[in-house]
C-alpha cells in the first residue's frame, strides 16, 4: 500500500533537497570571518602599541632598571639620576586613596540601589545621574578636586597634595564602581535569595551569605576596571596640584607625612611631561616610553591581584 | 575562616609589592647625604636635626612656576644647586607665564618664570597684594621661522609673515596671497600654505605676536593677533610634525625645539637690516629680529626672609646658572655685559 502523505509533492521534494544538498551558509561564514577580523585588528593595534613602546624603553629599562626606579625627575635625558620614584610613590598612594574611598562607598551605595532602594522615580533618578556622571569628562572632576580639596578643605588636604589627588579621583571612579557593582548584584539568581528567605534568613544574612559572594567576581571586575581608569588619568591631576618641571622632595612610599605636603607627582604626568621635553631633548622619548612600561607593570600587578581574588571568590561560588 | 585566609593573602600581596617598590627607591636615597661639617653645630632650620650641616648649609623650600619655556632652565640650576645644597627642596611647575604671574602675585609662589617681562596688569595685581619682585633676564630664545624642505623661498620680512599669518590673513591659502594686503612684501611664489603655529595659551604665541605682528598690525588699526584659521597646537612636536608634511607650510617654534627637528628649513629673518638666519650667535647678539628674553622674577620680601630663595637665586646668578645651565637645557646665554647688568640686579635688590 502506498505510504501516506503528509505533505504536497513540492513541499516533499524541497525538503528533500534543502536536507540533502551540502549546506553552504556564505552570510553566515562571512559574519564569522569578520568578526574574527575584527578582533585580530584589535589585537594587532595593540600588539605594536606594547612591542614599540618597550622596544624604545628597552635600554633603559634593563640598562639600569634600579636606577630608573629609584631616580627623580631631570631636566636632561642623559641624567644618571632621570627616574620615576616620586611618580610611582605618588601613583601608589592614589591606587591608595582609590581603593580605600571609592570601593567601599561604591559596593555600599549599589548594595542599596539593588536591595534596599524602592523603586520608584527617585531611585531612578538617582541612578540616572549615576550614569551620567560615569560620561563626565575627567577635567570637570579636576576642577571639583581644585575648587573642592585644595580651596575649601585646604586643612585637611594640604592643598595641592597627593590627599587631594586621591579624593578627586576617588570620586572620579566612583559611578564605574557602582555601576559594574549593580550590575554583577542584580545578576544573582533569585532563586538563590528565594532560597535564603526559605530557610529563615533576614535581609542583611541574605545579603552577606548569598549575594555578596555571588556577586564577588563580578564586582571585582568592575573595581579592576576602575583603578586602571583612575591611575592612567593625567589632565585631573594637573589641577590640583602635580608639578611638570621638577619636585622638591622625594617621600619614600610609606612617608605617610608627605601626604598632604603641597606639590605631587604621578606616572601620566611624568609621561605627558617627558613626550613634550622629547621636542627639547631627544632622549626623553626612550624615558617616556620605560615609565608607560612602568606603569603598564604597576597596573598588571594590581590587576593580578584582583584577578587572584576574583578566581578565589569563583572556586566558593562553584 | 576562609575570609581571614583571604585577608592576609591581600596584605602580603600588597606588603611585597610595596617593599620591592620601596627597596628599589631607596638605592638612590643616601646618594645625596651631606657631608658631615666640622661647623656642624649651626642649626638653620630643625627640619633634619639628625644630618650635620654642611658650612653655610641652609635648608628650606623655594616654590617656582610659571613659563614653560623658562622651566627647564630652573629646573637645571635646581639639580646643580643641589650638589650645593642638598637640604633645599626646589619645586618647579611649569603652567605658562601667565598663570605662573597669578599664582606669584597671590603670594602663592617665590620665583615666577616667565618667557616676557611682567604686563602692566600683572604688576597691578602684585602691587594690589603687596607682592614686590626684581626682575632679573637669564637668557634669550629665538623664534624660529620655518617652512617645508622643498620651499624655495629662503627668506622673509616682517610684512611678509603680516601677510602671510597677520589677522587680516584669514583665509589666505596661497603664499601669493600675502601680497594682496598693499604692504610692501617679498616677491613669494604661488604655492599652497599651510600654517603651523602654537595655541593662544603659549608664551610662544604671544612673544611671536609681541615681535612681528604687533607694530604692523597697530599701523594698519588692526587687532594684534594671528589669522584665527591655522593648526595651533600646544605641543612643538605636533607643530613640528605638520610643517614637515608639506613643502609650502609655514610655521613658527621657539629656537630650541626647532635645533633638533629635521625635515624642516629654517627661514632667515629681515627685520629691516637685511636677511639674518637664525643660530645661536645672531640670537645672543639680537641680529636675529625674532628672538625674546627670558625672565625670572623674585618675591622681594620672600627672598628677604628665607635663605633657601636667597641662596638659590644667588646661585643662579653664579656662572653655573647664567652660563652651564641655560646652555645645558638649549637656550642661548646672555653676552657678557647683560649677564652684568642682571647679577648687578640683583645685587643692588
Amino acid at each position: 500500500m502506498a505510504r501516506a502523505r503528509l505533505v504536497g509533492d513540492r513541499t516533499n521534494r524541497m525538503m528533500v533537497q534543502a536536507m540533502q544538498r551540502r549546506s553552504t551558509d556564505v552570510r553566515g561564514r562571512v559574519f564569522q570571518i569578520s568578526l574574527l577580523v575584527t578582533l585580530l585588528i584589535s589585537l594587532f593595534i595593540l600588539g605594536v602599541l606594547i612591542v614599540d613602546v618597550v622596544m624604545d624603553g628597552w635600554g633603559i629599562l634593563t640598562g639600569r632598571p634600579g636606577g630608573f626606579l629609584g631616580g627623580t625627575m631631570r631636566s636632561l635625558s642623559d641624567d644618571p639620576k632621570l627616574g620615576v620614584h616620586q611618580a610611582l610613590v605618588g601613583t601608589f598612594w592614589i591606587a591608595v586613596f582609590v581603593a580605600v574611598l571609592a570601593f567601599p562607598l561604591g559596593i555600599g551605595a549599589a548594595i542599596w540601589l539593588e536591595e534596599y532602594a524602592p523603586k520608584n522615580r527617585i531611585a531612578r533618578f538617582i541612578e540616572l545621574n549615576i550614569r551620567n556622571l560615569a560620561g563626565v569628562p575627567s577635567i570637570v572632576y579636576g576642577l571639583l578636586g581644585l575648587l573642592l580639596f585644595v580651596k575649601h578643605l585646604r586643612d585637611v588636604t594640604g592643598g595641592k597634595s597627593i590627599a587631594s589627588a586621591g579624593i578627586t579621583l576617588a570620586i572620579l571612579v566612583l559611578p564605574i564602581v557602582v555601576i559594574t557593582a549593580q550590575e554583577a548584584i542584580r545578576a544573582v539568581p533569585q532563586g538563590l535569595k528565594e532560597g535564603a528567605y526559605g530557610v529563615g534568613a533576614t535581609k542583611w544574612t541574605m545579603i552577606r551569605s548569598q549575594v555578596l559572594p555571588y556577586a564577588a567576581p563580578g564586582i571585582l571586575t568592575g573595581t579592576l576596571l576602575s583603578m586602571s581608569r583612575g591611575i592612567g588619568e593625567a589632565a585631573p591631576l594637573l589641577l590640583v596640584g602635580a608639578v611638570s618641571g621638577r619636585l622638591g622632595r622625594d617621600s619614600g612610599f610609606f612617608d605617610l607625612g608627605d601626604i598632604n605636603e603641597e606639590a605631587f607627582m604621578a606616572m601620566p604626568v611624568i609621561i605627558v611631561e617627558w613626550v613634550q621635553n622629547s621636542g627639547r631633548d631627544p632622549g626623553f622619548a626612550a624615558a617616556a616610553a620605560a615609565a608607560i612600561v612602568v606603569l603598564l607593570v604597576f597596573v598588571i600587578l594590581t590587576n593580578a591581584a584582583a584577578i587572584f581574588l576574583r578566581n578565589h571568590f569563583e572556586k566558593r561560588r562553584g | 575562616m576562609r575570609l581571614q585566609k583571604l585577608l592576609v593573602l591581600a596584605i602580603g600581596l600588597m606588603t611585597v609589592f610595596a617593599l620591592v617598590a620601596a627597596a628599589c627607591g631607596n638605592d638612590d636615597d643616601d646618594g645625596g647625604a651631606a657631608t658631615p661639617s666640622p661647623s656642624g653645630q649651626q642649626d638653620d632650620g630643625d627640619d633634619e636635626p639628625d644630618q650635620p650641616a654642611p658650612a653655610g648649609a641652609v635648608s628650606g623650600s623655594v616654590t617656582i612656576s610659571g613659563s614653560s619655556t623658562v622651566e627647564p632652565i630652573s629646573v637645571r640650576v635646581a639639580e646643580l644647586f643641589e650638589d650645593v645644597q642638598p637640604d633645599v627642596a626646589v619645586t618647579v611647575d611649569g603652567p605658562g607665564t601667565g598663570d605662573g604671574f597669578k599664582l606669584f602675585c597671590e603670594g602663592e609662589t617665590d620665583i615666577s618664570d616667565a618667557s616676557r617681562p611682567i604686563k602692566d596688569s600683572e604688576a597691578e595685581d602684585c602691587a594690589q597684594n603687596g607682592v614686590e619682585w626684581v626682575e632679573l633676564r637669564v637668557g634669550i630664545d629665538g623664534i624660529a621661522v620655518m617652512t617645508g624642505e622643498g620651499n624655495p623661498v629662503e627668506c622673509v620680512t616682517f610684512n611678509d609673515i603680516y601677510g602671510l599669518v597677520g589677522p587680516e590673513s584669514t583665509g589666505f591659502g596661497s603664499w601669493a596671497d600675502a601680497g594682496s594686503l598693499g604692504l610692501e612684501t617679498s616677491s613669494l611664489p604661488d604655492a599652497a600654505l599651510d600654517v603651523y603655529g602654537p595655541g593662544e595659551e603659549s608664551g610662544t604665541f604671544d612673544s611671536f605676536i609681541e615681535i612681528v605682528l604687533e607694530d604692523i598690525a597697530d599701523e594698519r588699526g588692526q587687532a594684534a593677533t594671528t589669522r584665527p584659521d591655522y593648526n595651533a597646537n600646544a605641543d612643538d612636536n605636533v607643530i613640528i610634525q605638520g610643517i614637515q608634511s608639506s613643502d609650502t607650510s609655514f610655521g613658527w617654534v621657539g629656537f630650541a625645539f626647532s635645533a633638533n627637528a629635521t625635515g624642516v628649513k629654517l627661514l632667515d629673518v629681515d627685520g629691516g637690516d637685511g636677511c639674518v638666519g637664525a643660530n645661536a650667535g645672531t640670537i645672543a647678539s639680537g641680529e636675529y629680529p625674532v628672538s625674546r628674553s627670558l625672565y625670572i622674577y623674585v618675591n622681594r620680601a620672600k627672598a628677604e626672609a628665607s635663605p633657601a630663595v636667597t641662596a638659590y637665586v644667588d646661585f643662579y646668578m653664579s656662572d653655573e646658572g647664567l652660563g652651564t645651565a641655560v646652555a645645558d637645557v638649549g637656550y642661548v646665554n646672555l653676552t657678557d655685559d647683560a649677564m652684568g647688568a642682571t647679577r648687578a640686579s640683583w645685587a643692588g635688590r
